[in-house]
This record gives structure tokens, sequence and C-alpha cells, in this order.
């Protein structure tokens, strides 16, 4: 029997998983609601504190861990889900349309990320 | 014996039927009527055509699973006094399974599928009979005893929607029975076993769904089992340790 | 000739058992999850086009669509974190020397852990942005 690639797809789904359910609802509750709502009225003093921490190489790496990861585990769900709701399409085209989107706009973030600052 | 309970059954003849249909009984119940009591009743009593598969009457030879009310149960471990409120019982044979006759599943694919695992003890090196017994201790016997529980019913083939979408995979059952022995500390066979989990019919197929647990008449928890066959697996794609066993019996 | 029959697992296989909607309800919770992400990457782009774009995008946090979808994501995000802790101990199987640490206990610890990962965040973040404001 041949070796499944899952495992990979697994891993970041499992490590995305594990960061949702340790910081999800708080980092939804912050980027969320904190920002656009409690803090509204000093939008400035939120972007200059913003833009120090994302200035940071540990805060980019830590804001692109959880973009990227997220990214991973939900689109591993999304990808499963169309199996088990009988969309049928190419796995080949589901496998690129999900993994490499998320691998796509993790690397776009990154860029992102990286011009912060620079 | 003055009160009855209505009982919905699929019956599938294939000599007669091109599909199955219902056929409604009424069954005198006491409080601790089961369900295949009900059968045997039936089949002797209403209509001696109905077939169905039982032996122990205990839970323990895992012969008479059958779908109740559209859940996997075993007959003889559920009573008609559960169903009470609902007033009626549905039952057919497993979901998942080819029907071989009426509540008859043919479960073919399931025992090819635990024959396949090499389910029995893999050893490097035979021990002369000198060294006297493999001991065990209590901590590494619990580390695989619950999964040795099986009783190869069927149940969490019949409440597993992934294998009902691909019968090629090989299923709660029959991985957790190789998860059973890659855990036993004298058993050397991970590295076989690994060549059939690792694939996409091996763990790879499962999504934890979790009903496999939750239908289990002996607590086995397979789907358990099958994740932590995950992290195996997933440690196995980098030491690569998987041996595949045609491989090696021609070497 | 004699066939067994065969039933095909139909489309709509998980809406008539309750265990398997509370599957696909746990599934479902990436689809809003997933918007969120989307939605924070658009935030992260704004932030680094500067003060002006990054405030247009605070305002946009305030529509009603937003606000839903945070709802949602917050929703989805706490069931996921539930979901998600009562499947671990299945998972991780810990050893002492002696003994086999309880699924309970592993579960209580993470679930510890999640609350509070989440609630420390929200404190840090709170002490972090309202300092930078004063």
């Amino acid at each position: 029997m041949r070796r499944s690639n899952e495992p990979i797809a697994w891993s970041l789904f499992g490590a995305g998983g594990m960061l949702l359910a340790f910081v999800g609802p708080g980092l939804i509750v912050v980027t969320g609601l904190l920002l656009g709502v409690l803090l509204a009225d000093q939008p400035a003093s939120v972007y200059e504190s913003l833009l120090r921490w994302l200035s940071h190489p540990l805060g980019k790496l830590l804001m692109l861990s959880v973009v990227a990861l997220s990214l991973y585990h939900t689109c591993h769900r999304l990808y499963h889900a169309t199996h088990d709701l009988h969309l049928r399409a190419p796995n080949a085209l589901m496998l690129v349309l999900f993994y490499g989107g998320a691998t796509v706009l993790s690397g776009i973030t990154a860029v992102v990320l990286w011009s912060i600052g620079a | 014996m003055s009160q009855t309970i209505r009982i919905q059954l699929e019956r599938y003849r294939p000599e007669e039927d091109s599909e199955p249909w219902q056929q409604t009984v009424e069954v005198p119940y006491h409080r601790d009527t089961s369900v295949l009591d009900a059968l045997n009743y039936i089949k002797d009593h209403v209509d001696p055509s109905l077939s169905y598969r039982w032996s122990c009457r205990m839970a323990i030879c895992g012969s008479c699973g059958v779908m109740i009310n559209d859940e996997p149960r075993l007959g003889c471990k559920t009573f008609l006094r559960e169903y009470l409120d609902a007033g009626e019982l549905r039952v057919r044979a497993m979901d998942n399974f080819p029907i071989e006759r009426d509540l008859i599943a043919d479960i073919g694919g399931l025992v090819g599928h635990i024959e396949s695992v090499d389910p029995f003890l893999i050893v490097d090196a035979e021990r002369p009979l000198s060294e006297g017994e493999n001991l065990q201790t209590p901590l590494q016997l619990e580390r695989y005893e619950a999964f040795s529980e099986c009783i190869n019913c069927g149940l969490c083939y019949a409440a597993c929607p992934q294998f009902g979408r691909n019968p090629q995979f090989l299923g709660p059952a029959a991985i957790t029975l190789a998860q059973r022995y890659n855990l036993d500390s004298r058993d050397d066979g991970t590295p076989r076993r690994l060549a059939y989990l690792n694939a996409e019919e091996g763990v790879w197929s499962c999504t934890f769904v979790g009903y496999c647990s939750e239908v289990c008449p002996k607590a086995v928890d397979p789907a358990a089992a099958i994740n932590q066959g995950k992290v195996s697996s997933t440690l196995d794609f980098v030491q690569r340790r998987a041996v595949d066993p045609v491989s090696t019996e021609d070497g | 000739m004699a066939e067994p029959y065969v039933k095909r697992q139909p489309a709509g296989w998980w809406l008539k058992n309750p265990a398997y909607r509370r599957y696909m309800l746990r599934e479902a919770t990436a689809l809003p999850l997933f918007a969120y992400t989307l939605l924070l990457i658009t935030g992260v782009y704004r932030l680094s086009q500067g003060e002006e774009a990054f405030t247009q995008w605070l305002v946009m946090l305030r529509s009603p669509w937003c606000v839903t979808l945070h709802v949602v994501a917050l929703a989805a995000a706490l069931l996921h974190a539930w979901t998600w802790l009562q499947l671990v101990p299945k998972i991780l199987v810990v050893h002492t020397n002696r003994l086999r640490v309880s699924g309970t206990l592993i579960k209580r610890v993470h679930q510890l852990g999640a609350l509070l990962g989440s609630v420390g965040l929200v404190v840090l973040a709170w002490l972090f942005l309202a300092q930078g404001g004063s």
C-alpha cells in the first residue's frame, strides 16, 4: 500500500487546531471586538501600538504563525468537508485549491509582515 | 404480557426481492425483553421466514449487530423498554455493509480487513523456552488492554461514514487491532503494520467522527486507537520504519 | 442469482443522526474561522499601508457585517476549543514510570490552559493597547 502524504497536512491541521483552541476565542475578542468597538475612540494610539508590535521580528513571527496555522487548520477541515458532502470535483484540483490557497495566503501575509516597519 | 410494542423490520430476500421492504409486527414486551428476544419471538410466533444472526445472548459473540432506530446496536444488549416513549422500533441490517438477507449484513469486508493487518504477535527472534515466560508489567498491559476487548461485531463499521463511503478503508476494528499489537511490549511487528496504517486506506481515511467509539458495546474506543495510529504514522513519515511485508517475505 | 443488496451512501447521510450532525457542526467551525483569518490578514495588510488605511479598516470593523462575523467566529472558536480539547486525551497518552495519567486530568489541564490562554491574551492586549493610548 502506498504511503499517504496526509501526515504533513494533519500536522499543520493539528498545530492550528491546538493554537485556535488555546488562544482562538481571545484572539477574536481582541482583533475583532476590542479593536473595532471598545477602542474605537483612539485609532491613532491603536495604530501606533500595533505598528510597534508588528515591527518587532517576534511580533511578525507570532502573527505569521497564527495566520498560517489557522489557514492550514481551516482549509484542511473544509477540504475534508467537500468529501463528506459528496461534492464532485477532481481531488487534485481540491488539493491545490485548499492547501495551495492556504500556502499562497500565508506567503502573502509573510511578505506584508516583512514590509511593516522596514 | 398484555402490552405490545410495534417493530418495523426491513426485509430483503435476495431470491424474491429487488430491494428491501418494510414489515410491521406487534410484539409483547416485558421490562427485560431484549430486541434479540423480540426477534426470536417473531421468528417463533409470527413469521418463521425472518433471517438474522445471533448466538450468545450476552454481548460477547458479536453476532447480533443491527440498526435500531438508525443506531448501530447489539440486539441482545438493547431492551424494548428503552423505546417505550418512541412507541416504535425500526430494525434493519447494519448500515455500510451489503445486505445478505433481512437483518443479516455481509461483513466479509470487515473480516478481510481484520485479516489483512497481521493481528498476531510478531517477534524478530524466537525466545527459547528456557527463558521462561515473556513477562509484561500491568502498565504495559494497560497500554493496549482496552483495544484487545473487540468482539468484531461490526457496529463501528456501521457507525463509520468514511467506511460507508469507501469500503477499502481498513476501518475502526481492523486499525484498533493493529494498534493493539503495535502497543504490545512483546511485539516487534510495528514496521510491517505501519505499511498498512500509513496508507490512505489506513488511518488517513479517518476524520475523527468519533461515532464508532460511541456505539462500541465493549468500550474499546476505536477512535482513540485510530488517532493514536495517526500520531505513529506521522512519526513514521519522518522515521521511515515501515516495511512492506511482501518485499520482506521475498528477501 | 441471489445477490446481496448494496446501499449507496446518500449525500445527506449526516442529516438523520444527531452524532453526525454534531460532527458536521464541529467541522463547520472552520468556515467562520477561515473568514475571520482572512479579515485578520486584511487588517495586517491595511496596517502596512499606513495610519489612514488602518483607521479605515478599524471603521469597517464596526459595520454590522463585521460585528456579526466576529460574534459567529467567536462562537465557532468556543465550540472548536471545547470539542478539540475533548478529543485530546484520546490521542495524547501520558505515562509516568508507575502509572498512566488519567485522560480526565489531561483534558482538564488543557482546558485550564485554554482558559488562561484566551483570557490572558485579552488582558495583555488590553494593557498593551490601552497603555499606548494613555
